[in-house]
This record gives structure tokens, C-alpha cells and sequence, in this order.
């Protein structure tokens, strides 16, 4: 079992990345509104704040997309419709996807249940 | 890993300094950087700095400022540090003036090392034990050192 974790850059393929992800297998996800420490850092604090025209053209908010994933088979679906969906995870910016392994949980989808 | 003691040269390093005003505190300490040889243009990067200083203040909690900018008025980075007698306006949050501030200077080339080391030294008066003694120093031979050992 893992927890995937996708920091998505470009907010505007929400949709489509959530449409990859029921399509790969992937049976449910928690969706959090986060910020990149460029922006935090050159608007909230002050020592920092001529920084701002330096992170001109990187996105300031991103979406952060958990997910516990049972079959590693789906990591490896996800990750190339995602990458049609993005124009690929290589491509500086777009956003940032990683597994981490989970020793233990509860209150998760059955897998009989799972779509 | 860039070390602050790496662009402080020690003719940059002064204590126990008067000044009514944070414009009157950079001017001398950009008189430092310019008096080491560091500086294409003394009154270009005061300007900078003092524009840069209007933008937001950069004085920090607990008596501590790092006025900064990147300019063309130099070719590589350069610090200056110094302890004032007696408080400075900075526009600190805690409305404390600075005894101990650090001027940062880059060129508009190096934003990479100059956020680095921007962070570093706000990490250093972050650092009560490293505040304290900075701003105690009896001589800029024992303010030196102490940065020196906190880069470490």
C-alpha cells in the first residue's frame, strides 16, 4: 500500500487529472489548496518581499491530490495518463508526483467497493 | 552551502557605531563595502538598497535588521556587518530598533546566492545565542569570529 502524493501546478488540469485518476483505478482522494514557498516567502515575509518579480511566471497556488493507492499497477496507469493530461511531469513547473510507503491505516474505501 | 563568511570581507565588519536613522546606518554601511574595494558605484547601490528598504523594511524582531539589494552597482556579493550603539529604526514588526544589521549587496545576476544567503542571515538572528553575542561583541575581531563559527 502507498500514499501517492501529487502536487499539481497547473490548477486548470484539475479536472482532467481527477478524470485520470478514476480512470487509472484510483478509488477516492483528498484534494488540498496549497501554496509554493516562492509565493509565501515574497508576500509574507518582509525581507523577502523584492523577490516577488523573481518568481514572476511560477505559479503561486497549487493543488495537492492524497491518495492511498492498494495495486501499485495503478501508480504506474496514473502516472502516464497524467502525463498526456500535463504535457509531461518532466516539464519544469507542472507539478510533482511521489509514492510513500504505508505501514497501516483504517477508515478506507473496502477494496470490494472500490470502483 | 554558501557561508556568509565568505563574503565578508573583515574591513566590512564594524561595532559599536552611532547613526539616528536606518538611511544614516546604510549609508555607513555601504561606505564599508565601497571602502574594501567592493563597490563599482557607491551611490548607485545606496540607492538601491534605500529603495529596496522603502519597498518593505527589513528590520527583523528582536533588534536585528538585514537591509538588502541586488544592484548594479557591484560585480559579486558582498556583506557588511555592524553593531550600533544605540537602536535603529528599521520598521521592525516588534517596533524595536536594530543594534545589529547586516547589509547584503548583489548583483541582479545572482538572485540564486543572494536569496540564499538572505535566508541564512535571517536564520542567524533567528538564533538567539548567535544575537545575543553578535550584538555584545566587545570588537569586530570577536564579531568576525562569532560568524565564522555560527556558518559552521
Amino acid at each position: 500500500m502507498k500514499l501517492l502524493v501529487f502536487v499539481l501546478n497547473k490548477e486548470e488540469y484539475m479536472e482532467d487529472v481527477l478524470e485520470a485518476y478514476v480512470e487509472a483505478g484510483v478509488a477516492g482522494a483528498t484534494i488540498l489548496d496549497s501554496e509554493g514557498m516562492g509565493r509565501f516567502l515574497a508576500y509574507e515575509v518582509p525581507i523577502f518581499a523584492d523577490f516577488k518579480e523573481f518568481m514572476k511566471g511560477n505559479k503561486p497556488y497549487n493543488k495537492t491530490i492524497l491518495s492511498v493507492i492498494r495495486n501499485e499497477a495503478v501508480v504506474e496507469k496514473l502516472k502516464r495518463l497524467v502525463d498526456e493530461v500535463v504535457g509531461g511531469l518532466d516539464n519544469p513547473g507542472t507539478g510533482i508526483m511521489f509514492t510513500i510507503p504505508v505501514d497501516w491505516s483504517t477508515g478506507l474505501v473496502r477494496e470490494e467497493e472500490e470502483v | 552551502m554558501a557561508l556568509v563568511s565568505d563574503y565578508l570581507d573583515p574591513g566590512c565588519v564594524a561595532s559599536g557605531l552611532d547613526a539616528s536613522s536606518s538611511t544614516e546606518a546604510i549609508t555607513t554601511l555601504v561606505g564599508l563595502l565601497a571602502g574594501a574595494g567592493k563597490l563599482k558605484d557607491e551611490r548607485k547601490l545606496l540607492g538601491d538598497v534605500l529603495a529596496r528598504e522603502r519597498l518593505t523594511p527589513t528590520g527583523l524582531e528582536e533588534g536585528c535588521a538585514v537591509p538588502h539589494a541586488q544592484s548594479d552597482a557591484l560585480e559579486s556579493t558582498a556583506i557588511a556587518v555592524a553593531t550600533f550603539k544605540n537602536p535603529v529604526d528599521f520598521g521592525a514588526p516588534d517596533g524595536r530598533g536594530a543594534t545589529l544589521v547586516f547589509l547584503l549587496a548583489g548583483p541582479k545576476n545572482c538572485a540564486g546566492l543572494h536569496l540564499k544567503l538572505l535566508s541564512k542571515l535571517a536564520r542567524f538572528m533567528h538564533d538567539p545565542a548567535f544575537r545575543d553575542a553578535a550584538k555584545a561583541a566587545r570588537d569586530t575581531d570577536a564579531l568576525t569570529s562569532l560568524i565564522r563559527e555560527r556558518d559552521e
